[in-house]
């Protein structure tokens, strides 16, 4: 045998090995009856020896079920959004007609514009003027009242659910889960399943964010902050009845904090040069630091221009334990930038300054995003810039830079390094991923079993089994040996592509089987292009030997341009399609391949070997 | 030594399938349009299944443990179509997800009843209802807000159970309306289920629509995917073979694709996902089952310099006719379990897989090729247009 021949022998010999040692994982999986697969059991049984027990062949919603999750998108929450939005244009607008007037702001626990203004008539013209088509306006003591026609609302509502749905449907999709079914339902509900049982918790954690990523610039420098301190020097204004947050005597806070909440000063570096002592509300849970901004902070405040941020502190208390509170920030009310323009995000480790080590976030903006970053950060010079994820202050450095097409965000310390990591990796996900218009709770969360039952299942399983037994035994009767070849091919083709799924964690779905036959087909159309060609070389009187090379030669091209003319297809549908046309053409993709191999590689080898000596017989 | 070998198909046959092509156009042409038009909405439409349209979702607890093939069965013959179940939560509970093509919660002559009757008690300012959610109907009162319970009492008198009448804060200052959530087909589904399942003391926990799992964004989507990759195919034929070769590929595959569809369009079945993977299938066959033709041409008009592409045509076609006839033969023969034993979806898919690969073989032969020839025609008319143009006028000139 010419020396190439052992070459590729050995590869075959490789592949077939490394298949075999792929679908460990997926073997285990599948010996275990469903209900158990995707509890410890699955991971108790699975051989150490093997390769990652996570990588095994999954099979789809229709196929074996998984979980179901009903997730309520809070849509009031995005119309009070709206609306605030909303008052901030007006002001703007009205402003700009010089029409004169006191203040624009949310009224109504939010559902409505109140102008205030001693000129009721002409605002209200003038607002209808610009915004009739959405808004309707009702008089009120000192001002008008506008609000958003029952159609706007009722589209716009559609509007987030929809927008939800979308997030949802990307954030699956980069967590990498194949064939989720998402829908909407008609009460503002978003329904999910998603194959497989696995890990629920990190579903919802990860489904649930709504990643509002805002960047706001802390308000350092208003005589406000001076208010806010109570006990001794209540004189100055302020409410006066917080109390100072007690200290150790070696300077550390003294947990646990008052439940009133307390205050507290940090020296800030101000963008003059100069420092002053800011005051910051501390409480010990969010819950508590919440009820003393309501009753002692939030009236200081115009919140038009102002808002408090509420950021989460670790230290290391007394005993040596971690402990956390919570504190203030108090920010300028206008959102400055927000996670829509942020383009890329992964998560790293921060290389540089106090925070060296600990993960963090780091952000591309994109081209618009990165031309406002530039321009806040030079506006805004030394001051500090809050990162509010989710309502929750993550950091608040100072600004000692220009920046503009990329960002880190720190996060709150305290917590194991792989716990942060992980985090970071999530909050990458969903930044990239998009933020939710608004809010979601999860209000269901069940296992479901499959769709096509399994009664469906076992028969569709037997019934696909008959079916290649029909094949492979055809291929036998009608070419003999050279059949048997190629039933080796075919077979050794299966388990290739099988391996190559469960290398890649993918999900099989009825539709997924109906690429892998395809793939099938066509590794079996080569065996018989291979065949009927070397039929037509003895044919025309040439020796098995011979007959064998030129059909392997002259079907070459043949096989190699009708498996890429649709390998091109796949791939186009793989970059391009989305959901279960993706599954399908990763499906296709893997077995174009698979086939390639057997065919020109696989069954040339063993053929040439029955055909080594020039008086050989082959019965094809 | 002469060799010998069994061939379902004969060697050497000289069939003439160019000249068929006349006939296979037409007919193809007829069949095409035919299920085009069959599956336009105005006309018949596809019967769209939940995956695409949407449907209706209840939860229903069972006392006792039941089969979901016999629910499936039950919900079918009760009426509803392209029935699907699913069992929901632990097993132990005996709660199944049943999903069902869209049903109407209520219908219009119900709610129409149901608004004259509170709209006699209670002057309504406005009213609203949506298809969509079916079951719920807004109103805005004139006067007065009325009690919730009379309003209720309002409805049920007209015939309509009552879920619940939820108050509105409405947005306009100082107006406030109701919404009333009704259970008309919830209570129906249940008396049905009760007479099958008698024993097991069927209970309906809820009915609600569920949107399409392939949203009107995916299917642009999909669809942009499929036009991308037929223009990829197009321009890797082109290089490959010859860019005349190209549009015959096209063709074949959207012939493929439409007959495929035509047993959707015909028998009535519902189209979800699974239909759409067999459409893919069926085209991703169909260009490998041309180009395989194609390759054959290739070597053809290298071999036999001087004869006319008709004949190189039929040739290659007659050449590898045992080969296209056996590919299909043993595709086909990998259905064949699918065929028998499958129900539902599986038999569907099977079969449609079946008219897509004999749709396959059928247009290589008759329309990919010959397509080619039709192209090649023209073109040379078209050379020889402006060639004799100059002639004409010379004549005239004379």
């Amino acid at each position: 045998m010419e020396r190439s021949w052992y070459w590729r022998v050995g590869l075959i010999v490789a592949v077939a090995l490394l298949s075999l040692y792929q679908l460990v994982p997926s073997w285990f999986y599948f010996r275990l009856p469903p209900a158990e697969r995707n509890g410890d059991a699955y991971d108790k049984s699975v051989p150490r020896w093997g390769p990652n027990a996570a990588k095994h062949l999954n099979l789809g919603l229709d196929l074996q079920g998984g979980i179901h999750l009903a997730m309520g998108v809070d849509v009031d929450r995005a119309v009070k959004a709206k609306v605030a939005r909303r008052a901030d244009e007006i002001a703007e607008y009205l402003r700009n007609k010089s029409v004169p007037f006191a203040s624009a702001a949310p009224a109504d626990g939010g559902m409505r514009v109140e102008v205030k203004t001693d000129q009721p008539a002409q605002v209200k013209d003038t607002v209808l003027e610009g915004y009739g088509q959405e808004l309707f306006a009702s008089e009120v003591p000192g001002g008008v009242a506008f609000a958003f026609r029952e159609k706007v609302l009722s589209d716009f509502k559609a509007k987030a659910v929809e927008q939800a749905e979308k997030t949802i449907r990307n954030r699956v999709d980069k967590w990498g889960v194949s064939e989720p079914d998402i829908k909407r339902k008609s009460n503002n509900q978003i329904q999910i399943q998603l194959p497989g049982f696995k890990d629920p918790e990190k579903a919802k954690e990860l489904l649930g964010r709504t990643a509002q990523l805002e960047f706001k610039i802390a308000d350092d420098e208003n005589p406000v902050l001076d208010k806010l301190r109570g006990g001794t020097e209540a004189e100055a204004g302020g409410t006066g009845t917080l109390p100072v947050c007690p200290h150790n005597p070696d300077g550390t806070m003294k947990l646990p904090l008052p439940e009133t909440g307390c205050w507290s000063v940090e020296s800030i570096e101000l963008p003059s040069g100069g420092q002053r002592q800011a005051t910051e509300v501390l409480a010990n849970n969010r819950a508590e630091l919440e009820k003393a901004i309501k009753a002692k902070v939030a009236p200081l405040i115009d919140p038009t221009k102002n808002v408090i941020g509420i950021g989460e502190v670790t230290s290391t208390g007394e005993s040596g334990f971690r402990q956390t509170w919570y504190r203030t920030y108090l920010l300028r009310a206008k959102t400055e930038l927000t996670g829509d323009y942020i383009s890329d995000a992964r998560a790293s480790v921060d290389q540089s300054g106090a925070g060296q080590g600990k993960p963090v976030v780091l952000f591309q903006m994109s081209p618009e995003g990165a031309r406002l970053m530039e321009k806040l950060t030079t506006d805004n010079m030394h001051r500090r810039m809050a990162t509010v994820l989710d309502d929750k202050v993550e950091t608040a450095p100072y600004i000692q830079g220009r920046i503009s097409n990329s960002g880190q965000i720190t996060l709150g310390s305290g917590r194991s390094y792989q716990d942060m990591f992980a985090e970071a990796n999530d909050i990458a996900l969903v930044l990239k991923a998009g933020a939710l218009p608004a809010p979601v709770t999860i209000f269901e969360e069940r296992t479901v079993g499959a769709t096509l039952g399994p009664e469906l299942v076992r028969k569709g399983t037997v019934a696909a089994l008959v079916g290649l037994a029909a094949v492979l035994l055809f291929m036998v009767v009608y070419y003999r040996a050279s059949g048997f070849i190629a039933d080796v091919a075919l077979v050794l083709n299966g388990f290739l592509v099988l391996a190559i799924m469960s290398m890649i964690g993918s999900t099989l779905t009825l539709p997924g089987i109906a690429g892998f036959v395809l793939t099938l087909g066509m590794a079996v159309d080569a065996n018989v292009l291979i065949n009927e060609r070397i039929r037509e070389e003895l044919r025309g009187g040439r020796t098995v030997k011979q007959a064998v090379q030129q059909g392997y030669d002259k079907v070459f091209w043949t096989i190699v341009d009708s498996h890429v003319t649709t390998l091109v297809a796949g791939v186009v549908l793989m970059q391009y399609g989305s959901g279960p046309v993706r599954g399908f053409a990763v499906t296709l993709i893997i077995g174009l391949l698979a086939s390639l191999f057997t065919s020109i590689v696989v069954t040339r080898a063993i053929m040439e070997y029955f055909t080594r000596h020039e008086t050989a017989r082959l019965s094809v | 030594m002469q060799f010998k070998s069994f061939d379902i198909v004969p060697h050497g046959t000289k069939i003439d399938f160019v000249g068929k092509r006349h006939i296979a156009v037409v007919l193809s042409l007829i069949a095409n349009l035919a299920v085009i038009a069959w599956a336009i909405p105005a006309i018949h439409g596809l019967n769209l299944g939940v995956d695409f349209a949407g449907g209706t979702e209840m939860q229903v607890r069972f006392g006792q443990a039941v089969d979901p093939a016999t629910i499936r069965k039950a919900v079918e013959d009760l009426g509803f179509k392209d029935a699907a179940v699913q069992t929901y939560g632990p097993e132990s509970e005996h709660s199944y997800l049943i999903r069902v093509g869209r049903i109407a919660l209520m219908d219009e002559g119900e709610v129409k009843r149901v608004v004259d009757a509170v709209n006699a008690k209670f002057p309504v300012e406005s009213w609203n209802w949506n298809k969509d959610i079916g079951d719920k109907i807004d109103f805005q009162f004139k006067g007065a807000l009325p009690a919730q319970a009379a309003v209720q009492a309002a409805v049920e008198a007209a015939g309509v159970k009552v879920r619940e009448v939820r108050e509105e804060a409405g947005l306009t200052a100082g107006t406030r309306s109701y919404a009333v959530i009704t259970q008309g087909i919830q209570d129906k589904v249940e008396r049905e289920l009760a007479s099958r399942f008698a024993d097991a003391k069927p209970l309906v926990e809820r009915v609600e629509y569920v949107g399409p799992a392939v949203g009107r964004e995916l299917q642009i989507q999909g669809f942009k995917a499929i036009v991308y990759a037929m223009l990829l195919i197009v321009v890797y034929v082109g290089l490959r073979f010859d860019f005349r070769f190209s549009p015959g590929v096209v063709i074949a595959l959207i012939h493929d694709a439409i007959i495929t569809l035509g047993y959707f369009a015909f028998s009535g079945r519902e189209f979800n996902l699974t239909s759409i993977a067999v459409i893919l299938t069926v085209i991703g066959y169909s260009v490998n089952d041309t180009v395989v033709v194609y390759d054959r041409i290739r070597e053809n008009q290298g071999k036999y310099k001087g004869k006319s592409l008709a004949d190189l045509v039929n040739l290659s076609i007659n050449e590898v006719l045992g080969r296209t006839f056996l590919t299909s033969f043993a595709t086909a023969l990998s259905l064949v379990g699918l065929l028998v034993i499958g129900v539902g979806t599986i038999f569907d898919f099977a079969f449609a897989m079946l008219i897509g690969i004999i749709s396959g073989t059928y247009s290589t032969w008759f329309i990919a090729a010959p397509m080619t020839i039709w192209l090649e025609e023209r073109a040379a008319r078209k050379k020889a247009g402006p060639a004799a143009a100059p002639v004409q006028q010379a004549r005239a000139a004379k």
